[in-house]
């Protein structure tokens, strides 16, 4: 199957319901941070939009709209502890599993075996949904998720839109 | 601004022409339904290969918004799941 063209469909979509032409967000290229140590010695962090929530904090809204909660999971976790509601996808194969949206057993395992340093204290999911205030995720949600990067000396983060 | 704060990151994408749009640093297209990124539950070998590869960009790329086809494709059409989610958006 060819890669789904989900701008053109969109665009199809939106125009079929009367709305204006929407307003992609096209980002420019910026600073680009190139790992200056081997996969190995690196600590990783993960970051999920994808509506994932360890049984200890409430379900995502599936259909959340400016919604800027930020969850920390332990990367201790067992993956079976995560329930998955997004209404952007079907989540029945990532409620089956969660590594197929957010391969915390995964990570585990490349630090068990060398491949990574280490996992990070804290993993991330968040970001999830619907997000129109483009402004508050550049000034404010974005700079302050950085800071919870440095503050975990974290060297690579793995995203995940699902 | 990740990666202005000295962190580097590698996304994992199903969509191409969107992650195109967004120009991450460095992007793996896994040519997979929204909600399999890392494949199918309980595809161990898929899921940890898929990780293993978008962790290595982070050494490789040398590009500022740099995509990578993840070679394997979905065994079967999803097209049905693509109008699934379109609905929703």
């Amino acid at each position: 199957m060819e890669p789904v063209h989900y701008v053109e469909l969109l665009n199809q979509r939106y125009r079929q319901q009367g709305f204006p032409p929407y307003e992609w967000t096209v980002n420019e290229p910026a600073t680009l941070t190139p790992l200056d140590k081997p996969l190995s010695e690196c600590r990783v962090s993960m970051l999920t939009s994808g509506g994932v929530s360890h049984c200890s904090m409430p379900d995502w809204d599936a259909h959340a709209r400016n919604d800027f909660r930020l969850d920390t999971v332990d990367p201790a976790s067992s993956s079976t502890d995560f329930a998955v509601n997004d209404s952007y996808y079907d989540t029945d194969d990532a409620q089956q599993d969660v590594n197929t949206v957010f391969p915390i057993d995964r990570l585990r395992e490349l630090a068990e075996t060398g491949v990574i340093g280490s996992v990070s204290p804290r993993l991330w999911s968040g970001f999830m949904g619907r997000i129109y205030k483009r402004s508050h995720v550049n000034d404010v949600a974005g700079p302050a998720f950085a800071e919870e990067l440095l503050a975990d000396e974290v060297d690579l983060v793995l995203l995940v839109p699902a | 601004m990740i990666e202005a704060a000295g962190i580097s990151t590698v996304l994992v994408s199903t969509g191409r022409d969107l992650t195109e749009l967004v120009c991450p640093p460095r992007s793996l297209f896994v040519n997979f339904p929204m909600g399999n990124p890392f494949g199918p539950p309980t595809a161990t070998e898929t899921q940890r290969s898929i990780v293993s590869a978008a962790l290595h960009l982070a050494s490789t790329a040398t590009a500022y918004g740099s995509i990578t086809d993840w070679a394997e494709t979905w065994p079967s059409d999803f097209s049905d799941k693509v109008a699934a989610s379109l609905l929703a958006m």
